[in-house]
């Protein structure tokens, strides 16, 4: 089953694979010091090892075989995940409120994380397959609306309204890559805007709202919802240009940040390595993302190019969200920054995306021909 | 375009799949354009977070980190001048809720209110107040608490959490209420008393004096606050301490008083409930040993901000216990004024020793007839029997010859009619009339009978028991007038003095003035030690004393002439007063007792200031005594 040939070094994405390693190496650095001192049991950064381990094997598995079987077994998968997304509703452990976790034993696995790059094969999959020379007609986008709703609900229900918009972002990213006639543009965004705001007077919660209120009002309490974006924005700042130096920030170490070594983790690497520190980072990991769209554009299909399209708006739009938040431009949404922030489902799920990214690049000259005289 | 180069490859992709292909890696060249409209908003703004702002961020996270709790000082004690304690700290025990530790805090307070015995509405009232302050600063719920409470609080603490007990230091008054009004008290500092401050040494809800020396003297005995600074985490749990700076103990300051006179003094103005003043003055230095105002003030009533209750009791009472009679409070001084027209007749030569009137028990001026207290009348007078026997007909001849402006004059210089600068708030100058004065107050000319009336003490004039006090320190000292002083000295907490006691000569009678001043004190001492003295009840056994009566009228009303004087309503009877010194060969103290509506100087009055000679001379007496038994 595995194939194994020269080509597959030849081709291996030796680029993305150095970028990922610099973005893991200084996330671990940067959770070494925001959990210390460690509190107990066993510390976050070990903890951190065994999961970038757990990613390698997955890694591995995932470019060991052609992504053209995702489309094969993309049902099943999806099946899967919204199993599991239902079964948190009911057997779940729950924090802060919300019932997010499904206790595995070894791991907390959050079915949300999984469920995210399950809806991009989806998307990749369905646009793949349907190729609509002046774009897509309404009635063609039912399907994947109805694909991405279902988990989206049993995400909002948990309730994690900040993950569930993330299925939003990642269908609109990929459906309007996909190209859409206008009227689909104009039927999709009108009611989107009437769910918007029929979401806001009766499903939206009074703390979520107040987490849009606080955002235009940060300052005036800032003990309370404003307290953490406040905080953060102190945090960043206070590195100026060369920051406070590694371990020394206090707005990390003194238990300002909430949050700090995972929605808020990027605050305490600003806080310590200041805006130069800042600047290689975001550099590193931007320049990974680039290299991600680089990888879809090299896709020898559609569907690897959809898929690859697709992991890199899902890391994307999480990072741009969790920094806009960091940065204080957007409300406490609760959204990692891949790969960054601490979460074993989340590191675990944009690994497996960064080895369907390299799989992508890796087989982009492979044929039909070639497949077959590798099984030889 | 070493990109499209593996599309040759791909030999089995139709033409119209292949166009298609193109177009999307097109529109992902196109998507790359939204990534970087994004990246560059990230990275400006980290540039104006950390490079534009970076500074002032970077001294809020040091605000942020870094809390500072202010330790209060002890604050200072205040001594009588042999030392003893008159006012000390005491810990008090007071309970805090820390709001963000609990989180049902109505349920608290619930129970809470059992065990305090205080109503929920209270307490929610304090957390209400305190609602503008961060969740991690403690509220006061009550203070003083009592050893039951705080027993059972500190063994069930774990049923209220976030309750904390505050050790505070307060005052505890070793003699009550004992000279209550120069005391004064502490509360809780006020708005514009915040606002009038410019130091930045007092926070909301610190304690100041609210009067007397606990006011005046707010800046020695208060001492400077200390402080602890730690490293806080955003929980407000302290987790490293890293500056303790000491407070430094406020200033011990000592008084002139002497307590154990200040308290003979007080109760014997408790007995009958007399209102009044009782003030006791060193004739030599001006040193003030006794200080009293009656009723006293109840200071454990102004603790922690008295209640409307208590407050309108004290503004209705009509013994005014709010006002410290011995010098915020005055009285028409009555025959003791007789000094001043004597000192004024002598000093203008109207008068000598020798000089004798005829009284018939009344005079004839103008179209009124002046009446002598006594109808009788006293028959031929010189100066020395006229003050004993306080003829008023004497010196209504005197009044009269020297006029109202010479009597004012030597009021003046007697210490009457201007403020004798103690060191108290609010203290009143009283008030001497003159002619000019009149006619600007009046705008009517002065009547030569009024100076008849101002002669033995009546009419306009007004004076004050500290005052009356000091004219007798200078009939008895020889003519000079000391500022009557508290401050025996201030001491820091290393026992360095700071201040200590020095005479302060205000001003001081002419030479040729002076030399009457021993025939007025003959006069005064036969007052007590004399056969027909109007003060034979002052008298000690053992000591000299010189002083005089006098009764001050508080209305002129013929419905009540008729009545005896037990029968006049309380507020119409006259005033009480007494002034003496000791011993009269070589005067050491004066005292003047005022009872209000007390009606007579002698019987009322004088009992008082028996009782205080008594007391500062008994150490001298005793030994006299011993004396006695010993030499055969």
């Amino acid at each position: 089953m595995f194939c194994v040939d020269r080509r597959f070094f030849m081709n291996f994405d030796w680029v993305l694979l150095s970028l990922l390693l610099m973005v893991c190496g200084m996330a671990f650095l940067n959770l070494y010091s925001a959990t210390y001192p460690p509190l107990g049991g066993m510390p976050p950064y070990l903890k951190q090892c065994y999961l970038l381990l757990m990613g390698a094997a997955g890694i591995i598995f995932v470019i060991s075989f052609d992504y053209k079987e995702l489309q094969l077994w993309n049902y099943p998968i999806y099946i899967v995940v919204i199993v599991l997304l239902a079964l948190v509703i009911f057997v779940g452990n729950s924090a802060g409120g919300a019932q997010r976790w499904i206790n595995l034993g070894f791991f907390q696995l959050q079915p949300s994380e999984p469920a995210k790059l399950m809806m991009v094969i989806t998307l990749a999959s369905y646009y793949s397959r349907k190729d609509v020379a002046n774009g897509y007609p309404i009635q063609d986008l039912i399907t994947p609306i109805i694909l991405m709703a279902v988990p989206f609900i049993l995400i909002l229900i948990q309730p994690d309204l900040g993950t569930a918009l993330m299925f939003v972002v990642i269908f609109v990213s990929m459906t309007v890559f996909a190209k859409l006639r206008w009227s689909s543009y104009i039927i999709l965004g009108l009611s989107g805007i009437a769910l918007a705001v029929v979401g806001w007077f009766f499903v939206l919660k009074p703390y979520q709202k107040q987490r849009v209120e606080t955002l235009l009002h940060p300052v005036k309490d800032s003990m309370g919802e404003g307290y953490q974006i406040l905080q953060s924005k102190i945090a960043v700042g206070s590195g100026g240009l060369f920051g406070r130096g590694y371990m020394e920030g206090t707005q990390g170490h003194l238990h300002f940040l909430p949050e700090r070594h995972t929605d808020f983790a990027f605050s305490v690497w600003s806080e310590e390595w200041g805006f130069t520190g800042s600047f290689f980072f975001l550099a590193v990991y931007f320049f990974m993302l680039f290299w991600g769209l680089h990888v879809a554009m090299s896709a020898r299909d559609r569907f690897g190019l959809f898929l690859a399209f697709g992991v890199v708006a899902l890391i994307f739009w999480q990072a741009v969200i969790n920094l806009l938040m960091i940065l204080g431009f957007l409300p406490v949404v609760g959204i990692p920054l891949p790969l960054f922030s601490y979460g074993g489902s989340s590191l675990l799920t944009t690994l497996l995306g960064m080895g369907i990214l390299m799989n992508v690049r890796m087989r982009r000259f492979q044929t039909e021909s070639t497949l077959k005289s590798c099984d030889l | 375009m070493i990109k499209w180069n593996f599309l040759k490859e791909l030999g089995d992709i139709s033409e119209h799949d292949q166009a298609a292909l193109d177009g999307l890696r097109k529109r992902v060249l196109g998507t790359g354009v939204v990534l970087v409209f994004f990246v560059t908003i990230i990275f400006l703004r980290l540039w104006f977070l950390q490079i534009h702002k970076g500074e002032e961020y970077k001294s809020r996270a040091e605000n942020n980190r870094v809390r500072i709790r202010e330790v209060a000082p002890p604050r200072g004690d205040i001594l009588d001048r042999n030392g003893k304690e008159l006012v000390t700290n005491q810990p008090s025990f007071n309970v805090v809720l820390v709001r963000e530790d609990s989180n049902d805090i109505d349920g608290l307070l619930k129970r809470l209110s059992v065990v305090l015995k205080e109503d929920v509405s209270v307490l929610w009232e304090r957390i209400r107040e305190a609602e503008s302050k961060q969740r991690h600063i403690p509220v006061r719920l009550k203070e003083n608490l009592s050893w039951d409470t705080l027993a059972y609080l500190e063994t069930h603490n774990k049923a209220f959490p976030g309750i904390r007990i505050e050790v505070f230091p307060s005052r505890f008054y070793h003699y009550g209420d004992m000279a209550a009004h120069l005391i004064g008290y502490l509360g809780e500092i006020s708005k514009s008393e915040l606002e009038e401050t410019n130091t930045d040494f007092y926070r909301g809800g610190d304690l100041v004096g609210k009067m007397g020396l606990e006011k005046l003297r707010e800046k020695e005995l208060r001492g400077e606050k200390g402080n602890n600074s730690s490293e806080v985490n955003a929980l407000g749990f302290e987790q490293q301490l890293l500056t303790h700076v000491e407070p430094v103990p406020g200033n011990e300051v000592r008084l002139t008083l002497d307590i154990d006179l200040q308290q003979v003094a007080e109760e014997s103005m408790d007995v009958d409930e007399k209102s009044g003043a009782v003030v006791a003055m060193e004739v030599k230095t001006g040193r003030l040993l006794v200080l009293a105002s009656t009723p006293r003030l109840h200071l454990a009533d102004f603790e922690g901000g008295i209640s409307s209750k208590n407050w309108s009791a004290l503004l209705d009472n009509p013994k005014h216990p709010l006002i410290n009679k011995a010098l915020q409070a005055m009285y028409p001084p009555g025959s003791t004024y007789k000094m001043v027209t004597a000192l004024a007749g002598l000093a203008k030569g109207v008068i000598t020793k020798d000089t004798t009137f005829f009284c018939p028990g009344h005079i004839d001026f103008g179209n009124r007839q002046y009446n002598c207290w006594k109808h009788g009348g006293h028959g031929t007078v010189n100066l020395k029997r006229a003050i004993s026997e306080s003829c008023d007909v004497y010196f209504y001849q005197v009044g009269m010859r020297v006029g109202v402006d010479a009597l004012a004059e030597y009021a003046n210089k007697l210490g009457l009619g201007r403020k004798t600068q103690v060191e108290l708030e609010n203290e009143k100058s009283g008030l001497i009339p003159t002619k000019e004065w009149k006619k600007k107050k009046y705008g009517v000319k002065w009547q030569d009978g009024e100076t008849l009336s101002l002669a033995i003490g009546q009419g306009f004039n007004l004076v004050t028991p500290l005052q009356l006090c000091q004219m007798t320190a200078i009939l008895a000292n020889g003519g000079k007038r000391y500022v009557p002083q508290l401050i025996e000295s201030v001491t820091d907490a290393d026992g360095n003095v700071l201040e200590s006691f020095t005479p302060k000569l205000a001003g001081e009678l002419q030479e040729n003035e002076k030399k009457y001043l021993a025939l007025i004190r003959e006069g005064m001492v036969e007052v007590i030690q004399g056969a027909r003295g109007t003060a034979r009840a002052a008298r000690v056994e053992g000591i000299n004393m010189g002083g005089k009566t006098g009764s001050a009228q508080v209305v002129r009303l013929e419905q009540y002439k008729h009545l005896k004087e037990e029968d006049i309503p309380y507020k119409y009877r006259d005033h009480a007063l007494f002034t003496c010194f000791a011993p009269a060969e070589d005067p050491e103290i004066a005292v003047t007792v005022v009872v209000e509506h007390g009606l007579h100087g002698g019987s009322s009055a004088a009992p008082v200031a028996k009782a205080v000679m008594q007391k500062y001379f008994a150490n001298r007496l005793a030994v006299d005594q011993i004396r006695k038994a010993v030499t055969p």
